[in-house]
């Protein structure tokens, strides 16, 4: 009897509820909270499932040296996690990102290239804040880029420059990605007039096939050369295009744009959410930084919309762009092209405003992709 | 048609440049010792004469082929062996030659020694063009070097201009020490408050996508100029086009007035029934395994006339 009782002890000191913490519970309140958010509101839910579940098989309190763990060396989840650490799955999901994007708006009208430039404001004013908050450059670099809106850079970039911050990074941008229909709206109305709003853009002019299947080609030779560092992400993205404007490898590009991009992103999303262990991420840095990452989505809309309103100075009438495209600029493809659209609609019900922002919302992938570049090449 | 010309021409200038700067003409003479008696030794437990060089680019650069020598007569004396994975130097580094004549003992062990050499010479794989050479020191006493004040910076012609004795010899390691800082915290002491990385960056992404404008501005525009030569091919005639230059208004019209058409049902479509019926269709002869459709055609004889 005394030997049943020793082992149930020893069974019990094993259990989650023996390495009880209230890190813990804090942290699958917030996986609940993130998996409530995608069922009932459908905000991304293709990412924030995974992450949410993620969060919680990461926050089951463990007794240490069983070998289960996101951060034992050799567990089954530390090996998936690779991917996020070596940062593998980022330039796969840009390799189905690529092959599941039509730049067809942004080829028939490529001035629009330039708004998903300036958006990129974000992740260098969220740099400037996150250096005068006190974080390290190569830190303040791989925070910044939360404001590219753009999940894989951002896990790629913190993968390179702040290894001990990545879950917090991660999770900061993809969960204010979901919160894009929240973030931008008032901010795209207090910077825009009603007259502004209504702007109604002129119709895409078709592309041609040659155009499309050039556009990768030349986009990726281009962005490489000036900013080698950034291959990885920008040799995946315009690969993955080619494969779909090539019209001969339908079946890669099916398979880049389907199962293997839904695969890494369950690999990426629940080993992410993994990786949110309460020890690591309950710190006073995670506060910081969600604060910062909201702050940068702030500036890259007001950065995006401002920089339109000042593009139609030299516009002529009939050729200006509606502001309200400005937002999209960041890469939160397509959530941010289709928050501007919704908000179109709301003020004139016959103004599609999709296709256009469509053009500044890739326009911001290759933008984040660049600046991502940029930020490893000074920092990393 | 033009611009995309011009285009693939700079980047082939760039690849040119690019790969030339990963290629053996990276590579220079960095340091040297004559009088070895209490230096670094070789692995065979021997202090030597020496010759450090370094590959001053950003690339991996394989040296085999290269020749080492002290004589400008004779550029080939001693021809780094191939087949040694040695000999590809990586970015940055350093890799270290004795010169104690005696090659047998090695790759890295050249045929000549310093002690009556007046010059080395580092010649490409070609065997005539020199990449870096300096002059032998004899004056420089034991165990003390001559060596680039800054790795790779410096002459290649033999002035020796960049060069200076050395306070400590640095076999297989920098010349200069580096006490800087690592590049993130070198950047916030640049530039604490991170102006100066924003507006550098934003320009280069700025640079990146109005190059990308540019090019796809061109090509757009040489693709609708192209169109508007087939369209008036096709019709024999110039036809006007619309504001928006690549459809002619001919076409809208046609198509307007064909949605118009299709809505008024009673013109241009009859009244369906909605309903979908299946009929069952009997058929007493199924061909699945008929013998005619399972035998090869009887070859047949062309009978000659």
């Amino acid at each position: 009897m005394g030997h049943i009782l020793d082992n149930l002890k020893a069974f019990w000191q094993f259990t989650g509820f023996a390495n009880f913490e209230w890190g813990y519970l804090i942290m699958i309140i917030i996986g609940c909270a993130f998996i409530f958010m995608a069922i009932k509101y459908e905000w991304e839910p293709m990412l924030l499932v995974p992450i949410g579940f993620g969060i919680l098989i990461g926050n089951i309190p463990l007794f240490a040296g069983l070998n289960v763990g996101v951060y034992e060396e050799g567990s089954v989840l530390n090996i998936l996690y690779q991917g996020v650490q070596r940062g593998f799955y980022p330039p796969l999901i840009f390799l189905g990102i690529g092959a599941m994007t039509d730049f067809s708006s942004l080829i028939a009208n490529p001035k629009l290239l330039l708004i998903g430039a300036a958006a990129q404001f974000g992740i260098f004013g969220a740099y400037a804040i996150s250096l005068a908050l006190g974080f390290d450059a190569a830190q303040a670099g791989a925070i910044g880029i939360i404001g590219g809106a753009d999940g894989p850079t951002a896990i790629f970039l913190s993968s390179r420059l702040a290894p001990t911050l990545m879950g917090a990074i991660a999770v900061s941008a993809y969960s204010y990605m979901a919160l894009v229909p929240v973030i931008q709206p008032p901010i795209m109305r207090l910077l825009t007039t009603k007259k502004e709003r209504l702007i109604r853009m002129k119709p895409p002019r078709p592309v041609s096939p040659t155009e499309k299947k050039l556009f990768p080609i030349i986009g990726f030779l281009l962005t490489a050369f000036i900013v080698p560092s950034g291959i990885p992400l920008l040799g995946m993205l315009f690969f993955g295009n080619l494969l779909k404007e090539s019209g001969v490898t339908k079946r890669l590009a099916n398979t880049a744009s389907g199962p293997l991009v839904d695969i890494v992103t369950i690999l990426i999303g629940v080993t992410v959410g993994a990786s949110t262990q309460a020890s690591q991420f309950l710190r006073w840095e995670s506060v910081k930084i969600f604060i910062i990452g909201a702050l940068s989505f702030v500036i890259a809309t007001f950065a995006g919309v401002l920089f339109v309103k000042f593009f139609n100075l030299f516009l002529k009438e009939g050729n200006k762009i509606n502001p309200l495209i400005g937002n999209a600029g960041v890469s939160a493809v397509p959530d941010a092209a289709r928050v501007s659209n919704n908000v179109g609609l709301e003020y004139d019900p016959k103004n599609y405003l999709l296709m256009h922002a469509m053009g500044p919302n890739v326009a911001g992938v290759i933008g984040s992709a660049v600046a991502a570049g940029m930020l490893l090449g000074f920092l990393g | 048609m033009k611009h995309l010309k011009l285009f693939l021409a700079i980047a082939g200038l760039v690849l040119c440049f690019t790969a030339g700067a990963q290629s053996q003409d990276a590579m220079r003479l960095n340091e040297y010792l004559v009088v070895n008696t209490d230096d670094f030794q070789d692995d065979f437990g021997q202090q030597n004469a020496w010759i450090e060089l370094f590959n001053s680019s950003y690339g991996t650069v394989d040296i085999a082929g290269c020749f080492l020598s002290d004589d400008p007569a004779n550029l080939k004396k001693y021809a780094i062996p191939g087949g040694d994975l040695m000999t590809k130097i990586k970015p940055r580094q350093h890799v270290l030659f004795w010169a104690d004549n005696q090659p047998f003992r090695g790759t890295f062990h050249v045929s000549f020694d310093l002690a009556n050499a007046k010059e080395i010479i580092f010649t490409k794989g070609d065997g005539k063009t020199i990449i870096d050479r300096i002059p032998v020191r004899h004056d420089l006493g034991e165990n003390v070097t001559f060596g680039r004040i800054e790795d790779g910076i410096g002459s290649t012609d033999g002035s020796g201009e960049g060069w200076a004795v050395q306070t400590r010899t640095s076999p297989s390691t920098n010349n200069a020490l580096i006490d800087k800082a690592a590049k993130p915290d070198r950047m916030k002491e640049i530039d604490p408050y991170g102006w100066v990385l924003a507006l550098t960056a934003m320009s280069v992404v700025f640079l990146a996508l109005i190059l990308l404008y540019f090019i796809f501005k061109a090509i757009g525009n040489a693709n609708i100029r192209a169109g508007k030569k087939r369209s008036a091919a096709a019709a024999g005639t110039d036809v006007k086009e619309s504001a928006y230059g690549e459809i002619p208004g001919e076409v809208y019209a046609a198509i307007a007035t064909a949605m118009h058409l299709y809505q008024q049902d009673d013109e241009n479509h009859d009244e369906e029934s909605f309903v979908v019926t299946l009929h069952h269709t009997d058929r007493t002869y199924s061909p699945w395994s008929s013998k005619i459709y399972t035998l090869r055609q009887t070859p047949q004889v062309n009978k000659r006339r």
